[in-house]
């Protein structure tokens, strides 16, 4: 049953929106933004900023929009002279102690003090130079986390979001008056596993990231929508890219997995998207050695050497591997007696506790529930024990494998092989796109499959990995697959719970599949 | 000028009755004059009609704010089905106000009659009397009161508990007062909710000053009527006011008349009038808060509810300031300033910022380094700082600047111009 | 008091002072709301509120150190470092500033050898400050001498003042 419908008007716009709905959300629905700070969608309501004055007729004054609901025939005006000058002046008073830092601080380019003071704020100062600034030296807070005390402009999301979603209140306001700063207790450090996410919600570069201090300007970043790998969560992110380098994580929203937030372990996981000891070029093996060559002949090799193997097959998968990639991986060995398996690390999960149903996961892996879907299973000892007496054995980027197979062993890795001996005995070193490089899907505990999408260009010869595979499948008699849309359409045709499935239709939110474990 | 004094003729009293006498602040004393008396009726009547008849007797909230108290009282849920809970507000810090210390002083019974009363009254079992942490003499005295009391069986199943403060003016807000009540920094809160609906610990609340709850017991004893009769101007202003009159005049003290008195009198005649050799400037009737009135609207003023408001500016607490001629009002409206930008609690962006530029201002126009734009900044910055704050504190130092800018311009002006007409 | 020399390591709340404050726990239905009369019973047992007192408080009172740093640090009568054996609060608001306060607080920061508002005298009996409005306009000037409010002080009455509190 739905709610009852409020109608309203806001700049002239007519809206309908859920009774209990606060006017700065219904302003959003016809497109426009009331400025605001100390207000977030996932934090409590605190109406500190001011930032946010509206004129509501039959109001006597300004309200906020931040906590004001909705009624029944409400007009609201942002635009009119007496609600900008009350933001004016609120902008103004904003900027009276903060630092003219815009030419050294992180937060320039995505900085709403910047962005709203260019839109309404006056021109020019009436403060300085007549009276100092209010200074207070940087504090550090923590494992990431710079606290600028200069810049802050006390809107107390990074306490609320302590308090109301981390659940352990480690931040306060100290003192009061124009003197207040975000305080910290000397024998705490904000070492939560979500506390990075007060730096995301800090609309200023008073709470900084000391990952990416002074790493790269707002504007030179292109960002791509990508999930993160750091466990089963599937939280949604953003890549941040600077001239083909990933120097930045943040999450995405995606209201039904991560809503606003992701995790610091997750924050903290992309370097090695980025490291350089990659394979360049594919790999053949020759009676001296490893000889680079090209892909023809590369993929012509690895196809004489399927061809002329029967007997069992194992899949050692990464559970980073794509859905895609674990779908063309089984259904090239599928001609054999194949297992497939992929090695899972588990770590402490770390809920965040003011959110329901979600957590850093114990299973550090973003598509084991992919795998399963798919065959594979968790048991990679077995598979190891077994991949020893394979006719083949296909690693799909599992760089740490020790093997001595008895069989063929193939490789599709970022980085090469370790172990020298088992490195040697490959009969193929082809390079793949990690998960930056490509696009592809993963499947997440819930069972919902979310796209990621290419963010870098892959380094070398590097192709992704559903390129490589559909490429031998295709020389061994299979269908040519011309994208990773295609390849996503080949799977939801063949394997059941992903039925009616496509890219176009997961789009940017995913899609839940029809069961979460396999038949 | 403290007690015991010989009151003025010309004074209504109620409240003030027995300032002065040490036994009204024993429960014996108490009764024998004519304590509990108030409290054993209130009992006897249901509690909607105690809320009545405090309704019919016109007792506004003597803290500031004027609202009617007996519609206060209305909002509470009716019936009871989680608990209430009355907060007694004595966190008295507004400028120049001094009469709650007063009745917490020598009359600590009334007080606790008067809360009894409301309790009955809201149907709350609990109340909590937050009195500043300022007021350690007026808290021995009342808590020696409040043990008298209890020991005399006066207290039921009501419970009455003390509460100190640490030194906040903004506590006396209040949202800010339920914070502070629960372990919490003393910020307002926004409102809705209201604090009848959702207060302290998230229960239906009352919040009253205790001037106003000390009003109660006289009120049930001699009947709606016989409060609504004492009247001098305005028929919504009735009942009498203790007006703490202080600066420049002879007795300072506090005096209580039945409003609609005129202030002229109040200053002139019971407190005394000007020093010698000097002659009024200005006047702050209601408290640091409210619009400062100058020498001919202070001669003018009726003080009541509605006489203020005709002249711009509020009854407030009743804080009556005096200023004589020798008063540098640039210099004082400076301190004001800067008493609300000690206070504010930084949640606004408007107070935290605006009450601290403010000052700076002033400051630096003292030291004969103002602008010539200076005045107009301030205006603005008033502007800014009016009717757009979660509390008032913000509007409140506005207040003094923006009147005192309109009335005594010359003074600031004499500073712009890099002298000063008069010794501070 | 002596504030200086207590360990603040040590914890307040045991024995008298333990009892005290469970007592006061019993008047509110949250342990949070005792938080104020806590750190009251602790500025009596120790004259000021450490960092590691905090942390004491907040563990009796299910709370966060945050949080009792954020009170502590929000009232102005909580000292969170050791003040002189007497604390003095002046009003200088403007009732009592045009009253001559301004003046009371010169003469006793000669008097007592203060010298500088907040300051602790050399010989560690007293620190003077100036307040906002004390609630006693019309007995300009008041001022508290740690919970002794004298009424009427001028500038004459300051030295008798300081000698019988010294």
């Amino acid at each position: 049953m739905a709610d009852a419908l409020v109608n309203l008007t806001i700049d002239d716009q007519p809206v309908s929106v859920p009774k209990g709905t606060l006017v700065i959300e219904a302003a959003k629905q016809v497109g426009v933004l009331v400025p605001h700070y100390c207000y977030h969608p996932g934090l409590p309501i605190a109406g500190v900023c001011r930032m946010c004055l509206v004129e509501i007729e039959k109001a006597p004054k300004l309200q906020v929009a931040c906590s004001t609901p909705v009624a029944e025939g409400m007009v609201v005006h942002t635009q009119t002279a007496p609600a900008k000058s009350g933001r004016q002046g609120v902008l103004e008073l904003l900027l009276i102690n903060h630092p003219l830092d815009c030419p050294i601080c992180d937060q320039a380019g995505e900085c709403e003090l910047q962005d709203f003071t260019f839109q309404e704020g006056r021109p020019a100062t009436r403060y300085t130079p007549d009276f100092p600034k209010r200074f207070n030296p940087v504090e550090d807070f923590g494992p990431d986390v710079l606290y600028v005390p200069n810049r802050c402009i006390l809107c107390t999301r990074c306490v609320r979001f302590m308090e109301d979603v981390a659940k352990e209140p480690v931040l306060n306001v100290s003192e009061r008056g124009d003197r207040a700063f975000i305080g910290m207790h000397p024998a705490a450090r904000l070492d939560h596993p979500w506390a990075g996410n007060v730096v995301d919600l800090c609309p200023v570069g008073s709470l900084l990231s000391k990952d990416f201090l002074h790493r790269a300007r707002a504007w030179e970043l292109d960002k791509t929508a990508s999930i993160c790998t750091g466990c089963s969560q599937g939280c949604n992110v953003t890549l941040d890219t600077r001239q083909g380098v990933v120097v930045r994580v943040r999450p995405r929203v995606h209201l039904g997995v991560n809503r606003y937030f992701m995790c610091d372990h997750g924050r903290a996981n992309y370097r090695w998207m980025n490291r350089g000891d990659r394979l360049d070029a594919p790999l053949v093996r020759d009676p001296d050695g490893h000889r680079a060559v090209d892909w023809d002949e590369a993929l012509a090799r690895v196809t004489r050497v399927l061809e002329g193997a029967s007997g069992s097959a194992v899949v050692l998968a990464s559970p980073r591997a794509s859905t895609e990639a674990l779908y063309l991986a089984r259904s090239l060995v599928a001609r054999f007696a194949w297992t497939g398996a992929y090695e899972l690390v588990m770590g402490e999960e770390a809920p965040l506790a003011g959110v329901p149903d979600l957590a850093l996961r114990a299973e550090r892996a973003p598509n084991s529930t992919g795998a399963d879907l798919l065959g594979y299973t968790a048991d990679y000892a077995a598979a190891l024990a077994a991949a020893e007496r394979a006719a083949v054995v296909l690693v799909l980027d599992a760089p740490q494998v020790v093997l001595r197979p008895a069989g063929a062993l193939l490789y599709l890795g970022t980085i090469p092989l370790e172990d020298p001996e088992t490195r040697a005995r490959a009969e193929a070193l082809l390079p793949v796109a990690n998960v930056a490089e490509e696009e592809g899907t993963f499947v997440n505990r819930d069972g919902r499959v979310q796209r990621y999408f290419q963010a870098k260009s892959a380094p070398g010869m590097t192709q992704p990995a559903w390129w490589v595979l559909s490429a031998l499948g295709a020389a061994l008699g299979g269908d040519e697959i011309g994208s990773a849309a295609d390849a996503f359409a080949a799977l939801a045709r063949e394997v059941a719970p992903f039925e009616g499935l496509s890219y176009a239709r997961l789009g940017y939110g995913g899609e839940l599949v029809a069961r979460a474990v396999p038949a | 000028m403290g007690y015991p004094h010989t009151p003025h003729p010309r004074e209504t009293l109620v409240l003030s009755k027995h300032f002065g006498e040490p036994e009204a602040r024993t429960y014996r004393g108490w009764v024998k004059r004519g304590g509990y008396e108030g409290l054993k009726r209130a009992l006897a009547m249901p509690p909607a009609a105690v809320v009545d008849e405090v309704k019919n007797s016109g007792l506004r909230g003597r803290g500031g704010a004027g609202f009617p108290t007996g519609l206060k009282w209305s909002f509470m849920p009716k019936e009871r089905t989680k608990p209430h809970y009355l907060c007694v507000n004595a966190d008295e810090s507004e400028p120049g106000t001094f009469k709650d210390r007063e009745i917490i002083r020598w009359t600590p019974h009334a007080l606790l009659e008067g809360t009894l009363i409301a309790m009955h009254a809201i149907q709350a079992d609990t109340a909590y009397i937050y009195i500043r942490g300022e007021f350690a003499e007026p808290q021995a005295i009342l808590e020696q009161a409040l043990a008298e009391a209890r020991a005399a069986g006066v207290l039921g199943r009501f419970q009455i508990h003390v509460h100190r403060g640490a030194g906040a003016y903004i506590c006396g807000e209040e949202t800010a007062l339920m914070n502070s009540l629960e372990g919490k920094r003393g910020v307002p809160r926004i409102k809705p909710p209201f604090p009848a609906a959702q207060g302290v610990f998230g229960m239906p609340t009352t919040i009253n000053n205790v001037e106003t709850l000390a009003a109660v017991p006289p009120i049930i004893v001699n009947g709606a009527k016989w409060y609504q009769a004492m009247c001098l101007s305005s028929p919504k202003s009735v009942g009498t006011k203790l007006f703490s009159v202080c600066g420049h005049v002879q007795k300072p003290g506090v005096y209580e008349v039945t409003l609609g008195f005129p202030l002229k009198d109040l200053i002139f005649e019971l407190a005394g009038g000007m020093r010698s050799g000097r002659t009024l400037k200005a006047c702050i009737p209601g408290g640091s808060s409210v619009p400062m009135l100058d020498r001919d609207e202070s001669e003018r003023c009726i003080m009541d509810y509605e006489g203020c408001a005709t002249l711009g500016t509020m009854l407030g607490s009743g804080g009556v300031i005096v200023f004589d001629d020798s008063a540098d009002m640039v210099y004082q409206v400076m301190r004001l300033a800067r008493f609300y930008a000690h206070e504010s609690c930084a949640q606004c962006t408007q107070c935290r910022e605006g009450t601290a530029w403010t000052t700076r201002i002033l400051e630096r126009m003292l030291a004969g380094q103002g602008k010539p734009d200076d005045l107009d900044l301030l205006l603005d910055l008033s502007e800014n700082m009016t009717g757009k704050t979660i509390c008032v504190l913000s509007d409140s130092c506005a207040a003094p600047v923006v009147s005192a800018i309109k009335k005594f311009r010359g003074e600031f002006e004499a500073y712009l111009a890099g002298r000063s007409a008069l010794v501070a | 008091m002596s504030t200086a020399t207590h360990d603040a390591s040590e914890p307040v709340f045991r024995g008298d002072t333990l009892k005290r404050l469970q007592e006061i726990l019993a008047r509110y239905p949250t342990k949070a709301a005792a938080l104020l009369p806590a750190l009251w019973l602790v500025q009596q047992a120790r004259g000021w509120i450490a960092p590691e007192t905090m942390v004491e408080v907040a563990g009796l009172l299910g709370l966060t150190p945050a949080h009792v740093q954020g009170v502590v640090t929000f009232y102005t009568m909580y000292h969170q470092h050791p003040v002189g054996r007497h604390f003095v609060q002046i009003c200088t608001t403007s009732p009592c500033n045009i009253c001559g306060a301004e003046d009371v607080v010169k003469a006793f920061l000669e008097q007592t050898g203060a010298r500088e508002l907040g300051a602790t005298s050399p010989d560690g009996t007293w620190t003077i400050t100036e307040v906002e409005c004390l609630g006693a306009c019309g007995f300009a000037t008041p001022v508290l001498i740690d919970d002794e409010l004298v009424e009427n002080v001028t500038p004459e009455r300051v030295a008798a003042l300081v000698r019988k509190y010294s």
